[in-house]
């Protein structure tokens, strides 16, 4: 006979302020095989807990349903403090009364009913629960970090640093990702490369790091401490074992005249290359597509250049198997295309760039060495205007969201311009200024009060091109009249977007993603650097839109997390897996091709004689996840989901 | 030599050479517009063959009775386009090898029986890539036509007042190729999702979860409405859905031995339309 216990929680004002709990706890406590049905103010808490742990001993409870929050907040608390009571944890479940009840309702009358539907419904379900075992799995103590970025390459540092191993793959040639691309760093306007270049270093020099560059993740199976992921080294085409990257071919390479990715189009370079002189690895690589002998089957002046023969053009794309613990995604972000803006001119006018490429022209290592000159006829621009929010906050050509950085990146380009260019003028149309950060609403009032940035608030309508300037309309909202302004210069603050393949790369990898292709964490608030898939965390700007320092911060927050699993040899997992029913199963084997872990196989069922007499579907409990895929695909229901199980769901619905 | 004639020679051929260890085909049956299966293991007794207008049963679901392959012996059967497709499936759903399966193809035009060419279901590829997407004219036409154009609840209310009718009797499962599982969901009675007896609700449980299941899968044999005592017309539901899959998923049933089944695979170009 059921004993069930249910607790139902006021969470404050959150659930009480709608649902009577006292009514609540007085029609469940009537329910049959309910044994005991009470209500407090706090159930989470620690004097809530024991009452729980009290009442499952005094009342010998052979189930609990807790009437709270969203499973996802307090479930896992609710369980341990019934497993202290001596209760299967599996008998104990969670009523969610709050995200799905008294939240979402303005009338009590009604909310107090649905949560009585809501608990009953639970209470018929433990009432079928099984005492469960959690499974153990062991823990293959290497991350692997996806993207060499600032974030990648954080996180990389501070699991290498604890002990652990780490894989860091990167696809471009070269490790730093964006922050190797900019000039000096708001808030404090250190040189990017200063700070940047050393790390790379340290990544690529340190023992327990395996660095693979130009290189791709193709494949991820597996699961939290056991994943297997398949690398796809690019061909080089270049010997990076024997290369000593002296630049003899790059030297003599004839393509010269190719847009540079690393200088965002405005520097050049030839198609053996490095994408910048720093680059880590060091050593070159072909671009196929660009280069002469791949495009007419002549050339070769590489080969004949490079003293050691490292060149090979026969080289093939190479596949890396890897055993992979924990996995963090730090594949960072773009910048928006401006072309969607045809009424800034970008694309048409060389003379109107965007962030980004303004950062190549004034950083020292970029094509001009750190000269702010124009690029369509190398002159110094003795005026320029700046445009925020070009393409952040708008919904109709960019994005809805605000892209974080631009205020801050921009005051900094102003400041640059103002100390390289002396009695240079800059505007800044902006729709508001936002720095909120250390130290970083003092440096855009430096901007404005030290470099005389002119800021006008403001949206630009049009820009053309007039006598050799470029015209620049726009309100100013703030004084209520249009203004015209002649530049030199235009820079756009262009948004902060997802890779492009970024929803394809979270299919491959098994992680979320929101509308943009932003990975989505686990929670928010509670879980901000976790995916939704165990064991695979977030660093970067592939997470939402953020700046050096949050990047650094998130990275280092998910080497905690990766090391934290790391510090055991095994694991604990949820039972919550699937089962198959071999009687019932037709053998149809929909399930192992619907299963996205291959968490199923095929298995034949033999007679005493080995004779084949049935073949069926077998769920493999170490690699199963418990999603359920399979449990909806089965026509003849063959296969049950432990905790989940049909009997349980349809008490579930019929409690209802 | 009349096409019956010429399979009958064939049927002989391929027992006495003991190609096959069985012939499926038809028989005279208790009226003359109707054919009853046949199940011929000696050479003697293809005499009693027929093949005429009124041999319209899909006869692949005889294939996958329990134990018949399992000896990896050959077996013959007569298949119109349909039935050939219904191969196709039962192999994809690793229900058979299709090896073991000589096909005796044919259509029929009008009231006459034509020999479709080939006798192994890779045979017929060309033929049913040239039935993909259209529409097969057979019985219901019209009424096809007269339900696309309802609006969703006169179109609920034809199809409740029609599974009003439903006995529960599950000769459309017995009948259908597809229904080939050891234990049916409406079987399952621990719990029991679908409710036995014959009103409303547990009868429109009943239709709607066969729909599903046949979704991508039915080859609109109408083995199911022949076998439905009260005519209910359920091989227009069923082509409703094949219908909604092809256009969704480009899958038409029954095209390949190695087609992965619509309702277990994904591509990464399907559409995402009906989630976040
Ligand atoms: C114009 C501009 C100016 C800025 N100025 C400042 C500033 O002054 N101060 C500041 O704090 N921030 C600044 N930022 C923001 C800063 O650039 C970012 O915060 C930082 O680069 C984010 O680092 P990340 O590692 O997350 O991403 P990224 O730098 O984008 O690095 C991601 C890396 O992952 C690699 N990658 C992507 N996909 C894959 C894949 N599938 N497989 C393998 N590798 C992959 C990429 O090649 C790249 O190397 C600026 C940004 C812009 C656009
Ligand atoms: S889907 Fe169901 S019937 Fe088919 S193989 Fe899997 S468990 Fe068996
Ligand atoms: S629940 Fe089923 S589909 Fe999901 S991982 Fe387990 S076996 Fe695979
Ligand atoms: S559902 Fe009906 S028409 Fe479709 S394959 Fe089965 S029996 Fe044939
Ligand atoms: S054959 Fe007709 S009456 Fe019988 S179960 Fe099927 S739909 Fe109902």
């Amino acid at each position: 006979m059921s004993k069930i216990g249910v607790f139902i929680c006021h969470c404050g004002e959150n659930i009480a302020a709608k649902v009577d709990c006292t009514r609540v706890a007085e029609v469940l406590g009537d329910h049959p095989g309910v044994g005991a049905s009470v209500e407090y103010k706090y159930f989470c808490s620690d004097p809530g807990q024991e009452s729980v742990k009290r009442a499952i001993r005094e009342n010998n409870l052979t189930g609990v349903v807790v009437a709270a929050c969203s499973p996802r907040m307090h479930e896992a608390t609710f369980r341990k403090a019934c497993a202290e009571a001596g209760l299967n944890p599996y008998m104990c479940e969670i009523a969610n009364i709050r995200e799905q009840c008294s939240w979402v309702h303005n009338d009590g009358e009604q909310a107090t009913d649905k949560a009585i539907d809501i608990i009953r419904s639970m209470v018929e379900k433990v009432k079928r629960n099984n005492m469960l075992q959690p499974i153990e799995v062991p823990v293959t103590r290497r991350a692997l970090v996806i993207g060499g970025g600032i974030a990648g390459i954080q996180a990389a540092l501070d699991i290498a640093n604890a002990g652990q191993e780490v894989v860091l793959v990167e696809r471009e040639p070269s490790l730093g990702g964006h922050m190797a691309q900019l000039s000096e760093t708001f808030p404090t306007l250190d040189c990017s490369q200063c700070i940047m270049t050393p790390r790379m270093v340290e990544a690529s020099q340190h023992p327990k790091i395996r660095l693979l560059t130009y290189a791709e993740v193709e494949h991820v199976d597996g699961y939290i401490g056991n994943f297997k992921v398949k690398v796809r080294m690019k061909a080089r085409y270049v010997n990076k074992d024997t290369c000593t990257g002296c630049g003899e071919c790059i030297t003599k390479c004839p393509q010269k005249k190719l847009s540079s990715e690393f200088d965002c189009g405005i520097g050049k370079r030839t198609a053996i290359y490095t994408p910048f002189a720093q680059a880590v690895p060091n050593k070159p690589v072909i671009d196929k597509d660009n280069c002469t002998y791949f495009k007419n089957g002549k050339c070769k002046v590489c080969v004949k250049s490079c003293p050691l023969d490292c060149i090979d053009f026969e080289m093939q794309d190479e596949f890396i198997d890897l055993e992979i613990g924990a996995i963090v995604v730090a594949t960072g972000f773009q910048v928006q295309n401006n072309a969607v803006y045809g009424e800034y001119g970008y694309g048409k006018y060389a003379d109107v760039i965007n962030g980004l490429q303004f950062e190549r022209l004034a950083s020292a290592s970029g094509p001009t060495s750190g000269k702010i000159l124009r690029p369509s006829d190398g002159k110094e621009p003795e005026n320029i205007v700046f445009i925020q929010c070009a393409g952040s906050r708008d919904p109709s050509k960019g994005v809805k969201y605000c892209s974080k950085i631009c205020c801050m990146y921009t005051a900094k380009h102003a400041m640059l311009y103002a100390h390289k260019v002396h009695g240079g003028k800059s505007n800044i149309f902006y729709m508001d200024i936002r720095a909120a950060g250390k130290g970083y609403d003092e440096f855009t009032r430096r901007a404005i009060e030290e470099d005389e940035a002119g800021y006008v608030r403001g949206r630009v309508s049009k820009v053309w091109q007039e006598n050799g300037k470029l015209m620049v309309r726009g309100a100013d909202t703030l004084l209520g009249r249009p203004v015209e302004v002649a530049a030199d210069m235009v820079v756009l603050a262009t948004a902060m977007v997802p890779q492009p393949d970024a929803k394809d790369f979270a299919k491959v990898v098994g992680i979320g993603y929101d509308e943009y292709g932003f990975f989505n964490e686990a929670h928010l608030k509670l879980r901000p650097v976790e995916s939704s898939t165990a064991g695979i965390y977030l660093a970067g700007a592939c997470q939402s839109p953020k700046d050096i320092p949050d990047s650094v911060a998130q990275a280092s927050a998910s080497a905690s997390k990766v090391l934290a699993l790391f510090s055991k040899e095994k694991l604990e997992r949820e039972p919550v897996i699937a089962v198959n029913n071999e009687a019932t199963c037709a053998g149809c084997w929909g399930c192992v091709l619907a299963c996205p872990y291959n968490a199923i196989e095929k298995k034949d069922i033999l007679d005493r004689s080995g004779k084949v007499i049935k073949r069926v579907a077998s769920v493999n409990p170490g690699l199963c996840q418990g999603c359920g895929t399979c449990v909806t695909f089965c026509r003849s229901n063959s296969i049950d989901l432990a905790g989940f199980t049909e009997k349980q769901i349809f008490a579930e619905v019929m409690g209802l | 030599m009349s096409i019956e004639q010429q399979y009958r020679t064939r049927a002989k051929e391929l027992l006495s050479s003991g190609e096959v260890k069985m012939v499926i085909g038809y028989s005279k049956g208790s009226t003359p517009d109707r054919r009853r299966p046949a199940f011929i293991s000696t050479p003697e007794d293809v005499e009693t063959l027929v093949l005429d207008g009124a041999c319209i049963a899909n006869l692949s679901g005889y294939l996958v009775t329990e134990g018949l392959l399992s000896d990896e012996k050959r077996v013959a059967v007569f298949l119109r386009p349909e039935g050939i497709r219904a191969i196709n499936i039962l192999a994809a759903e690793f229900q058979l090898n299709a090896a073991q399966v000589e096909i005796l193809g044919f259509n029929t035009e009008g009231n006459e029986p034509t020999a479709l060419s080939g006798s192994k279901v890779d045979d017929f590829a060309e033929l049913i890539g040239t039935l993909k997407g259209i529409i097969p004219d057979t019985a219901g036409e019209e009424l096809y036509k007269k339900l696309e154009a309802m609006s969703p609840q006169e179109r609920f209310d034809f199809w409740q007042s029609e599974f009003s009718k439903c006995i529960k009797c599950y000769a459309c499962r017995q009948a259908c190729p597809m229904c080939y599982c050891r234990r049916c969901i409406v079987d399952n009675n621990q719990p029991q999702w679908v409710n036995t007896s014959s009103h409303t609700l547990g009868n429109f449980e009943w239709n709607i979860v066969r729909a599903f299941h046949l979704s991508g899968r039915c080859v609109e044999c109408g083995n199911c409405d022949r076998a439905c005592p009260v005519n209910i017309p359920l091989r227009l539901i069923n082509r409703k859905m094949a219908g909604e899959v092809l256009e969704a998923f480009d899958h038409f049933a029954g095209s390949s031995q190695t087609q992965e089944p619509v309702m277990a695979s994904f591509k990464k170009d399907d559409t995402e339309t009906f989630i976040l």
